[in-house]
């Protein structure tokens, strides 16, 4: 089971007077087959947060912890771009981050993108493929690699709404499938309400100011009165620390 | 007993009416275009042949029919492929010396007060034309071989120094973060991400090198040398032999054609077909 521990983490960038303090004495605990979301508007530290847990930055201090069965958990990302290599083929991209390239570990790749509906792809490169299916891909590689926790930068903000919808569901599906622990930074306060278990609101100046569970069964239809009442209540959690943010 | 045999799957779905006139038209385009470039080495040919004893004595503009004889004959006569091949040998070992050299500027030059130790060195040597350098070394070295490479390698280290040093400053640190994230190791990282991305900017620095490094060889073996083909130029010159002075300007331009719609179209077909996914 996947633990991820997090003590009084901090995050500055610049110094002097153009100090900017991304993550403020930030604590949380997280384990287990949950899908977290990180919600706050732009510049309150969220994507911050995911590169410090995912290891492509480092704190200012405090600690992070991310382990699996106590030892180091394997770790996946997806970008808010696709990021592919544009000279390798869909399936080249998916066996360019994994450990070896046996028959297995690209029967592997190649499950995974059957399960993201590009199974007849991999032979394409990148850029013959439109944005969302490139996003696909980028999904695709991050499961490939089973990690145990999988990091999401607001995956879907790129794509059209019919698009991001029915990748939304995908990655639902998938995530059911494969139980992985996933963190998922969003801006999108609805999305959040209808993917994860648990919503973590950040506020301007990096502090966690909410920490919210959501108990409702999936898949979630946004259309059920339950879900549009747990989005309204978090919409207002949203609001009141906005107000605060801004005093 | 009655058994079902399935209809064996046709290969292609017919080809529609539409499809087959685009083809069509296309195709027209094709030949078109082919005539027109004949047609264009036909007027030239014919207007070189008729001014060829007609407007100019012959013997100061020689005919194409009569430079092609001389061209066979020296073809044959192995002085063709012999000059060639000292030329080339020239080119080849001046140009790798200039791209060892001009790309670990374009390396070095990443950082702040080396760019600034490099940066008007690289300017002039972008700036200054070859028939500079190729006077200077003929003075200074006379006919000894260092003369043309020195020559080869003022002229073009730069212009690899500056593809490099572009194709570095423009490397992406959001694949190279990517990598990162997911545990890819430097190694794996620099031959699936760094070279792939430098690789155009290297073979545009070599195309354009290679070409300067060529036009800068022949100039200095015209001043100064004793084999190549620009001694030879310079010997059928002296010698006031006009065939046999246009038979190198041919040979010149065919080996030029050869180069670019064979090698480097090969090269870039190979190696950068990935690009043309991205217009599509």
């Amino acid at each position: 089971m996947a633990e991820i521990t997090v003590r009084n983490l901090h995050k500055e960038f610049g110094v002097g007077a153009d100090k900017i303090v991304a993550l403020d004495d930030v604590n949380l605990d997280i384990s287990g087959h949950v899908f977290v979301s990180i919600v706050g508007a732009s510049g309150c530290g969220k994507s911050t947060l995911l590169n410090i847990l995912s290891g492509i930055e480092t704190p200012s201090h405090g600690q992070v912890q991310i382990t699996e069965d106590g030892r180091p958990a394997a770790k996946g990302y997806v970008f808010q771009a696709a990021r592919l290599l544009p000279w390798r083929t869909v399936m080249d991209n998916l066996l360019f981050v994994q450990k070896d390239r046996s028959e297995q570990t690209r029967a592997r790749c190649q499950r995974y993108l059957d399960m993201v509906q590009l199974g007849d792809k991999g032979r394409k490169y990148p850029g013959e493929l439109s944005g969302g299916m490139q996003q696909r891909v980028g999904i695709a590689r991050a499961f490939s690699t089973e990690p145990d926790v999988l990091f999401m930068d607001e995956p879907f903000s790129h794509l059209d709404a019919i698009t991001a919808r029915s990748l939304r569901a995908e990655l639902q599906n998938m995530w059911q499938e494969t139980r992985k622990t996933v963190i998922f930074v969003t801006h999108d306060v609805g999305e959040a309400v209808e993917l994860s278990n648990r919503i973590l609101v950040f506020a301007k100046g990096g502090h966690l100011a909410d920490d919210i569970d959501m108990p409702l069964p999936f898949p979630r239809d946004v259309a059920d009165p339950e879900v549009a009442v747990a989005k309204a209540n978090v919409f207002r959690t949203f609001e009141q620390i906005g107000a605060l943010a801004v005093s | 007993m009655a058994t079902a045999v399935a209809s064996p799957p046709t290969s292609a779905p017919p080809r529609t009416s539409e499809e087959e006139r685009v083809r069509a038209a296309r195709r027209r385009d094709r030949i078109n275009a082919v005539a027109w470039r004949l047609a264009g080495y036909a007027f030239f040919l014919g207007l070189w042949e008729f001014a060829s004893g007609r407007l100019m004595d012959e013997r100061l503009l020689p005919g194409p029919v009569d430079v092609l004889r001389t061209f066979g004959e020296l073809w044959a006569s192995g002085k063709v492929p012999g000059a060639f091949a000292d030329t080339l040998t020239r080119i080849g070992i001046g140009f790798a010396i200039a791209f060892v050299v001009g790309a670990a500027i374009g390396i070095l030059m990443q950082n702040r007060l080396l760019n600034g130790f490099f940066r008007d060195a690289v300017t002039i040597g972008v700036t200054t034309p070859g028939l500079i350098w190729a006077l200077i070394t003929a003075i200074i070295f006379g006919n000894r071989p260092w003369g043309p490479l020195i020559a080869i390698v003022l002229t073009t280290f730069a212009l690899i120094s500056v593809n490099v040093a572009e194709g570095i400053k423009a490397l992406p640190k959001d694949l190279i973060d990517m990598a990162k994230s997911f545990g890819v190791g430097v190694v794996r990282r620099n031959r699936q991400i760094v070279i792939p991305h430098l690789a155009p900017y290297i073979f545009t620095g070599v195309r354009f090198g290679f070409s300067i490094a060529w036009k800068v060889t022949v100039l200095t073996e015209v001043f100064s040398s004793s084999s190549g083909i620009g001694f030879e130029m310079r010997t059928a010159s002296q010698l006031f032999r006009l065939p046999e002075f246009l038979t190198w300007i041919l040979a010149f331009y065919v080996f030029a054609l050869l180069l670019e719609k064979v090698v480097l179209e090969v090269i870039e077909r190979r190696f950068f077909a990935w690009r043309d996914t991205i217009k599509s």
